[in-house]
């Protein structure tokens, strides 16, 4: 029980460092992702945008609704990615 | 999301026939109180699980977050533009973007 309480810690340690590790990793490479991520598997230009439908959010607070793409049809568009909130750029 | 919001007016007719939809992988909690901290005038999405990054082919699997890429889409929701990677800290990015958002919504 002993030992298997320390190795569960241990366990837990090891997980706790790895999601350290990675986070870091994410920091330090973030600019590179972007190129990593294979260009010719994203949608391209001429084709229709996929649609979707998730929370939304304003400066104003939470949406009630979901946001669509298609809420804005007839209208142009730009979806911004980007990786984290609090983040420059 | 700073240049963005310090150049709404000029890039993105402010918000007239224009939406600025942000994502990213945060909660919608999340986002909100950083659009409320910053006065950011952009529609924010939550995309917790990246589904939308897949759709869209820009999802990093390994870092579990949407990559910093751009579309613009055109009023018959066809892509006409897209910056892969967006470069946020290269002033002229923000001027093609402003560029294909004008051809976008009708070339003026």
């Amino acid at each position: 029980m002993e030992i298997s309480n320390r190795s569960m810690r241990g366990a837990m340690l090891g997980g706790a460092l790895a999601v350290l590790t990675s986070v870091g990793a994410i920091a330090g490479t973030a600019p590179s992702l972007a190129a990593q991520t294979d260009s010719s598997a994203a949608v391209q230009v001429g084709q229709s945008a996929p649609d979707f439908e998730a929370p939304g959010a304003t400066r104003y607070g939470l949406l009630r609704d979901p946001v669509s793409l298609s809420d804005f049809s007839g209208k142009t568009v730009v979806i911004a990615f980007f990786y984290k909130a609090r983040t420059k750029g | 999301m700073e240049a963005y919001r310090d150049q709404y007016a000029k890039l993105f007719n402010n918000g007239k026939d224009v939406t600025v939809i942000a994502i990213s992988v945060d909660p919608d909690t999340a986002l909100a109180s950083w659009a409320h901290d910053e006065g950011f005038p952009m529609l924010f999405v939550s995309d917790s699980g990246g589904a939308i990054g897949r759709k869209y082919g820009i999802f990093s699997e390994k870092a579990g977050l949407d990559t910093r890429v751009v579309f613009v889409i055109a009023p018959d929701g066809k892509v006409t533009y897209r910056a892969m990677p967006f470069r946020e800290l290269v002033g002229s990015a923000y001027t093609e973007l402003g560029e294909a958002v004008a051809r976008a919504s009708g070339g003026n």
